[in-house]
């Protein structure tokens, strides 16, 4: 299965569900995945969230509800190498609207994290909203066990992350040599401690180790502008696609980058 | 006055201290951070000899050594920061009186010794002057000691306060303040923290022998503004009451009043601090200060023979800079910032104040100290070791920050276009060329628009017959610019399979036209 299959077949599930069921229905079936495309990122989302019933499908009163966007680059939001910072504020938005508790964001960042998060722009519109946006700080990474991992059977993850009540992935669709696109697994790296390189070779394995005992609530994919080239870190427009899409769902969708990486072996 | 003077003095450390903290991204102070250190009444003088003009740029210190000709030392007395440390630090380990010292006096001479030395070797263009230079001392100890001492010490505090449960969320709020505004984000290594802290201890323990002893015997800043302080317009008046009780010449913080003759002040060592008026005996109230057009002049204590001496010292020391320590293989792993001027006039001006490597440990920390390990001349220069930390792509603050300009304000356009160096990869050692499997970090992390790390895809067949398809990075040399993300992220332990070298580095003279940048702008 390529990634063209791969959209294509996510595509049509959501479609399918959102075409079966008249909104009455939705809350006794809910969608597996759904997949909305041609708006702008606000629209999206909540599209996206109806055919859920909406947010409160995921986040209930009271929780504290850790976000976990791609803030991984110093670049701004049109190079498409961070998460949309106009569909991080409208997810702050709508789980302060639901009740939730408190909002946190943060990303261990590959360049230095005040750039990280200021080019991007989401600290600045996510505060906005009233999340709290913190750097993270080496001393908050535990020991996490993997009793069941292949390769690794410990790495350090960020402890506001293991605690939240709620987790929401929101990596975005970007082009990465090594499995050719990165999508919600890659993105929890960004809570990963210890020598990140490391996990680089032999990576779906150990990636798998990993992410099967730290599993988010909700992935929202953003494809609003997606990187076809030059991943993960881009910074040439040319590389940059108009999309316009949202893929959401509550198992990680992403796990489709296993398959992209055996394709590739 | 003394008082006032003290008010002052206080004032300006604090100044200093700020914009020192100012010094970090983001640097979008409307005052430029760089001003303290072109308040050094050394700069323009040296830089008249390397260049044969003089700079606006500068203008603090053209202004400090217009007004010594009339005030005298009172930048030595009233501003330098170095001084305010030492007359605090007298404070504490109680520095000797003049009653003790008095045999220190003769070395007096060697301050004038070392600015003769530093000019001599400026006209064979060696720039030993910096290694002296005041603000540059108090910028280098403050960059490489003080400072990291201290945010080890407030971080290890404010973290210990975090996992007290009852204190957590009253620490964090101060932590992530702390960290936003006077910590670097991680704290840095400083390579050649051993020559600093000698400085430092160095110039702490001589403040046992007698007060302001650095300023007294080796500054060479002292001794310019010393002999150019003849025309001072006001003079220091002994009345008739005096019981010469000798408090002011034993309490003097420069011993410039002679131990035989109180009634007499040295012009060419005091340095304006009133201290002697507050020392007077309120019974005697003797000592007054009254203006006075017409100068005397006070000869400083440097005789022909010494001068002499100073000279051929500089000549033997212009000796031991023509001694190679360099080999290829260190020397081509000395990187410079992106806008360094051609390697020899970046030598004669830089003043080794190492304001650069402070604002580039809250960025991509690759800026370290040099060491003796290419040249003597080498040690406190700029060099970047990648293994540490990286150029960050969108930074240039390390040009902006230069108070010389030996590092030129490079905009980021073109900054993001000079090449400091050129990666290699050590294939024995990269991970998909010694073991066939992927890894692909160096390239995953490279800034440049079109990647300048590419790779092949070649099949690998292992020992057990089976092939699979592995990535083999190699780096394109016209995209490189040697920004080093791939030396510090390479996941190998210890020694990286992928190093910048300073092979392909582009140097400008000048600043390449349109791109000038106003101190404090940026992008």
């Amino acid at each position: 299965m390529d990634r063209r299959k791969f959209l294509k077949y996510t595509a049509a599930v959501g479609a399918g569900t959102i075409i079966w069921g008249n909104p009455l229905q939705l809350r006794a079936a809910t969608p597996d995945v759904v997949w909305v495309s041609g708006g702008e990122p606000a629209d999206l989302l909540s599209a996206a969230l109806r055919s859920f019933g909406g947010i409160n499908a995921f986040i209930s009163r009271g929780d504290v509800v850790v976000i976990k966007p791609n803030i991984g680059w110093d670049r701004a939001p049109q190079f498409a190498a961070n998460t949309n910072p106009t569909l991080v504020a409208e997810i702050v938005k709508a789980c302060y609207e639901t009740g939730a508790k408190k909002v946190k964001i943060f990303d261990r960042t590959c360049n230095n994290p005040q750039r990280c998060y200021k080019n991007s722009t989401i600290q600045e519109t996510a505060e906005k909203y009233g999340a709290e946006v913190e750097h993270v700080r080496d001393f908050k990474f535990k020991k996490f066990s993997l009793p069941e991992g292949k390769l690794l059977k410990e790495w350090p993850i960020y402890q506001d992350y293991l605690e939240a009540d709620k987790v929401i992935n929101m990596p975005i669709a970007k082009h990465h040599s090594m499995s050719r696109v990165t999508l919600g697994m890659k993105n929890l790296m960004g809570v990963m401690g210890g020598n990140r390189g490391e996990i680089h070779n032999r990576f779906s394995t150990k990636i798998n180790d990993i992410c099967s005992r730290i599993l988010p609530g909700l992935t929202i994919i953003d494809g609003y502008r997606i990187l076809i080239r030059n991943g993960p870190s881009g910074g040439n427009l040319n590389d940059v696609k108009l999309t316009k899409t949202l893929v959401m769902s509550p198992c990680m969708v992403s796990s489709g980058i296993g398959t992209f990486q055996s394709q590739n072996k | 006055m003394a008082r006032f003077r003290r008010i002052v003095q206080i004032l300006f450390l604090f100044f200093f201290i700020f914009l020192f903290l100012r010094a970090r991204y983001p640097y979008e102070v409307n005052l430029s951070s760089d001003v303290f250190l072109r308040f050094s009444p050394l700069i323009p003088v040296f830089y008249l000899i390397d260049n044969l003009s003089l700079s606006l740029m500068f203008w603090p210190a053209l202004l400090i050594l217009f007004l010594t000709i009339f005030l005298g030392r009172f930048f030595c007395g009233w501003i330098c920061p170095l001084g305010t440390t030492l007359d605090i630090w007298d404070r504490i380990i109680k520095a000797p009186s003049n009653r003790t010292n008095g045999k220190w006096l003769k070395m007096r001479w060697v301050k004038f010794g070392i600015l003769t030395s530093a000019i001599f070797l400026a006209i064979f263009s060696y720039n030993v002057w910096g290694f002296f230079d005041p603000l540059a001392i108090f910028t280098r100890i403050t960059t490489v000691i003080i400072y990291p001492v201290s945010t080890f010490f407030s971080e290890k505090i404010l973290v210990l306060g975090a996992n007290l449960s009852f204190l957590e969320s009253a620490v964090y709020p101060v932590y992530d303040g702390f960290k936003s505004m006077i910590m670097p984000e991680s704290q840095s290594f400083y390579q050649s923290v051993f020559w600093t802290l000698l400085l430092l201890v160095g110039i702490l323990t001589l403040e046992k022998l007698s007060r302001r002893f650095w300023c007294r015997n080796v500054c060479p800043a002292g001794a310019l503004l010393g002999i150019l302080s003849q025309f001072r317009l006001y003079e220091r008046v002994v009345g008739d009451p005096c019981p010469v009780c000798n408090r002011c010449q034993t309490d003097c913080k420069m011993n410039a009043i002679p131990a035989g003759n109180v009634k007499e002040t040295n012009k060419v060592e005091c340095i304006e601090c009133f201290n002697c008026g507050e020392k007077c005996p309120p019974e005697a109230k003797s000592i007054t200060f009254r203006l006075r057009l017409n100068p005397y002049h006070t000869q400083p204590d440097f005789l022909r023979r010494q001068f002499l001496a100073s000279g051929a010292a500089g000549l033997v020391t212009l000796g031991f800079f023509s001694v190679g320590l360099s080999h290829k293989t260190s020397s081509d792993r000395f990187l410079r910032p992106p806008g360094s001027l051609p390697e020899n006039e970046f030598l004669d001006r830089c003043i080794r104040c190492l304001e650069c490597v402070r604002i580039c440990s809250s960025n991509g920390r690759c800026l370290q100290p040099g060491d003796f390990g290419v040249s003597l001349l080498n040690l406190w220069t700029p060099v970047a070791i990648m293994r540490e930390g990286y150029c960050e792509y969108n930074c240039n603050l390390c040009g902006l920050i230069c108070p010389t300009d030996a590092i030129l304000p490079l905009t980021l356009e073109v900054k993001q276009k000079t090449p400091i160096g050129l990666a290699y990869f050590d294939k024995n050692i990269c991970i998909p060329y010694e073991r066939n499997e992927d890894c692909l970090v160096c390239e995953e992390h490279c800034p440049t628009p079109d990647k300048a790390i590419k790779f092949d895809v070649k099949e690998a067949v292992f020992s057990d017959g089976s092939r699979k398809k592995v990535k083999y990075p190699y780096v394109v040399r016209e995209l490189c610019i040697g920004c080093g993300i791939c030396e510090e992220k390479c996941p190998l332990p210890g020694a990286p399979a992928i190093y910048v070298t300073r092979t392909n580095e582009k140097r400008w003279e000048t600043l390449p036209a349109g791109a000038q940048l106003k101190a404090g702008a940026q992008s």
